[in-house]
């Protein structure tokens, strides 16, 4: 699989790496889908559980302009 | 993740990483002293240590409002700090009902996690990185004429009139 995570070797998804998540979000600050990602369903769960761990930590906006 | 359970007790002992917002209207000096409080509890409970980031003076991606009493207070940056220890759940839950109660701490959250550091080494890539003190230097597409010739005489000038005019 041709991802961001496999091609760095990340096997955890920290909340706390705001720079590796904004890959995963849109303009909009929405979490992009399976399609766009490319990520395993596994991956994609864990980069949603971060997401949303970093918005309500205030890393990352829920909404963007 | 990892459970391990004490032989006789039936303490379950679990990874867990709490990350934390210090008020910004918290002296700089003081900050060190809610972490340290935030560690005595964890100790307290049982837990021991893993791995811990200091907090720092960070914006927050959008303003926080907590209430105090009638009063609401907006905070848009804060002191963003984490420790990730190895506790049983029951002071993880006991952590967590501190933090709410601690009015120093804007937002705080606790989760399991796992053992092994969870950082990535993840540089975001970049269009071009030109650093601040590149110099663009442009080179010439002509290049400057070498020689300099020597001034003409009048007489020599002459003769070469001279002799253009006699073809």
């Amino acid at each position: 699989m041709n991802n961001i995570l496999t091609q760095n070797d990340i096997q955890h998804v920290d909340y706390k790496d705001v720079d590796l998540l904004k890959q995963f979000v849109n303009p909009h600050g929405r979490v992009m889908g399976r399609k766009r990602t490319g990520l395993t369903a596994k991956q994609q769960r864990a980069v949603e559980a971060a997401v949303k761990r970093a918005r309500f930590m205030g890393l990352l906006p829920y909404i963007q302009k | 993740m990892t459970e391990e359970k004490d032989a006789g007790a039936d303490i379950v002992s679990r990874i867990y990483e709490v990350g934390y917002h210090i008020a910004s209207t918290v002296k700089e000096e003081d900050v060190e002293k809610v972490v340290s409080a935030l560690r005595g509890e964890i100790e307290k409970g049982g837990g021991s240590f893993i791995a811990e980031g200091s907090p720092s003076l960070m914006k927050l991606a959008f303003p926080m409002i907590v209430r105090e009493g009638e009063k609401k207070i907006v905070h848009d940056r804060a002191y963003f700090g984490w420790i990730k220890f190895e506790a049983p759940t029951e002071a993880a839950e006991a952590l967590e009902a501190s933090l709410k109660r601690n009015t120093n701490i804007v937002r705080a959250i606790v989760f399991r996690t796992v053992r092994e550091d969870t950082r990535a080494k993840y540089k975001a890539p970049t269009l071009r990185e030109v650093k601040r003190t590149d110099t663009i230097k442009s080179s010439p597409r002509r290049a400057p004429e070498a020689t300099e010739k020597a001034p003409v005489s009048e007489a020599e000038l002459d003769k070469a009139l001279e002799h253009l005019t006699t073809e």
